[in-house]
């Protein structure tokens, strides 16, 4: 096994100790670990951290607490803890359910849900060991998989010249249930959270951290629901994935791993409006979903946009 | 060389057998940096010195504590003993377990990427990936291993032999650490249960289906003590 290059280790104590030691420079937050200590070991990115801040050690992050108007996870709470919550699993159905298909059990274990939401693409160009591969998301000049095997890779074309997906099963749920992002800085809403950056897929700032998730209470007889393909099913990041959530006749349509950032399907969420849910909308809605998506030269993630459209019906029915 | 050798380590060591581990060690297999932990005290008594050390570091100090390359002393149960150990901030849980303290159950497959669950150990109640936990944040866990669960006689062990839950045996102690977890929490698994506890590991001879049944065994088995 390959060892891990040497670095510096803080236990931070509080979260402005931690954002103080990220302003100073070349520093990487260390939450469950399971994304952070696989691209350290292997090198991916240009940048070494010097210094990796631990917030395990800051008290207080972890906890699932619903009050009047809203559901609010902590930022360290692990994936397993969201997955098993009654209340999440009752009442935020698609975030309970993407919690328990994220990745594998042990990694849910370990995995944090702001280290979900923060992680970097699984674009195997941009993550091969050593930086072989210097391209747009590390501040080199081209998308290696346009011309290269991108089965995996975007149908609905890139942003700033990248065509990885954000792979992360919950991202899509909170879209879906309009959460809230609270950051040591700012509330950000969910829709708005993710964003081509470089290396990462927020929009946080160099010294910004996650704190909390917050997600508005459903109102009564409102449904969610999350749908994921992936070839494995119980190790794998999804080829597609799609949450909806639904309310007397208005949707809202997440699919993530089908562009840079989740997508919000706004065209499937005009099309079921007003409708009854059940296979023939479900189906235009999911048509509706990919009209604008496209394949890349050669037509290799072509299967990836009759995927998406499934899991719209099938999200969407899930919710009828 | 080996036969003498290995007479003389058993003799040192007294337990009438010697892992392949400390005999590679021994005869100078194993070369680079040398350890630099240690353990201290497998009883858990630490000298006097060392605790005020310790207490003067800690007690009242509002700096946290930072780990650089001149390493950190931690503290942890494995399997029931204590050690005390000064590990580097870039050391692996697994790196510890097994270079360290030669248990060598939790195994590398994936190479550290957390895709195989080979290396899982229990931390504090919850299966974990060993390849994906620093050394230094494991000060005061509690750590279980494939070693400890075989020496406790869980029925877990029985049951994958009854069962023929491998073949090449490889991945074998990572699926009993996560099946042991499940067992721990869940006193009453059904096959469902079993089936999504272990999607985690990996089984290159894919024993798959063995698997299962070997839990809901050792269940049947816990329920009856």
């Amino acid at each position: 096994m390959k060892t891990i290059k040497k670095f510096t280790h803080i236990d931070a104590k509080t979260v402005d100790e931690a954002a103080s030691i990220l302003r100073a420079g070349n520093a990487s937050v260390l939450s469950g670990g399971t994304d952070l200590l696989g691209t350290m070991r292997f090198e991916v990115l240009p940048d070494y951290p010097e210094v990796v801040v631990n917030l395990k050690s800051i008290p207080d992050l972890e906890y699932i607490k619903e009050d009047a108007s809203m559901l609010r996870i902590g930022a360290l709470t692990r994936l397993e803890d969201i997955a098993k919550d009654e209340t999440v699993k009752t009442r935020y159905t698609a975030l309970a359910e993407a919690a328990h298909r994220t990745a594998t059990p042990h990694i849910r274990e370990m995995g944090t849900i702001a280290g979900n939401i923060c992680q970097l693409t699984r674009c195997w160009y941009f993550r091969l060991p050593d930086n072989r591969f210097n391209c747009v998301r590390k501040g080199g000049r081209q998308c290696y998989a346009v011309m290269g095997d991108n089965r995996y890779h975007s149908i609905f074309g890139a942003v700033k010249s990248c065509f990885a997906v954000n792979p992360s099963d919950t991202a899509p749920s909170l879209v879906a249930l309009n959460a809230r992002i609270k950051t040591n800085k700012r509330l950000i809403e969910a829709g708005n959270f993710w964003d081509m950056a470089v290396p990462g897929s927020t929009v946080l700032g160099a010294d910004e951290i996650v704190t909390e998730i917050q997600v508005p209470k459903p109102a009564a007889g409102s449904r969610s629901a999350f749908i994921k393909f992936a070839i494995r099913k119980s190790i794998d990041f999804p080829i597609v994935n799609c949450a909806a959530s639904v309310l007397n006749g208005n949707a809202r349509i997440c699919l993530n791993a089908v562009y840079n950032k989740p997508y919000r399907a706004t065209a499937a969420e005009e099309s079921i409006k007003g409708k009854t849910i059940n296979e023939e909308s479900a189906d235009a809605a999911g048509a509706a979903a990919v009209e604008s998506a496209r394949a890349l030269p050669g037509d290799r993630n072509k299967w990836k946009i009759q995927i998406a459209k499934t899991m719209v019906k099938r999200a969407l029915l899930a919710c009828s | 060389m080996s036969e003498e050798k290995k007479s003389e380590n058993i003799n040192k060591k007294g337990t009438g057998n010697v892992s392949r581990r400390t005999f590679l060690k021994d005869a100078g297999f194993v070369v680079g940096a040398p350890a630099i932990g240690t353990i201290a005290a497998s009883s858990g008594q630490a000298s006097a010195q060392d605790r005020a050390a310790e207490t003067q570091s800690e007690d009242g100090s509002t700096v946290s504590r930072i780990h650089t390359e001149a390493a950190t002393t931690i503290e942890l149960t494995v399997n029931g003993d204590k050690y005390r150990f000064t590990v580097e901030p870039n050391w692996s849980l697994r790196q510890l377990i097994r270079d360290e303290i030669g248990l060598t159950s939790p195994k590398d497959w994936c190479g550290g990427l957390g895709a195989c669950g080979s290396c899982t150990v229990i931390m504090n109640g919850r299966p974990v990936l060993s390849c994906l936990t620093l050394a230094c944040e494991c000060d005061g866990a509690n750590i279980e291993t494939a070693e400890g669960i075989a020496k406790a006689g869980h029925p877990i062990i029985q049951a994958y032999i009854d069962n023929n839950a491998f073949q090449c045996g490889y991945c074998t102690p990572g699926f009993v650490c996560t099946s042991k977890a499940l067992l721990d929490r869940n006193n009453n698994p059904t096959e469902a249960d079993a089936r999504d506890a272990l999607g985690g590991n990996l089984c290159r001879c894919a024993t798959y289906q063995q698997h299962p049944p070997a839990v809901l065994q050792a269940a049947r088995e816990l329920k009856k003590t």
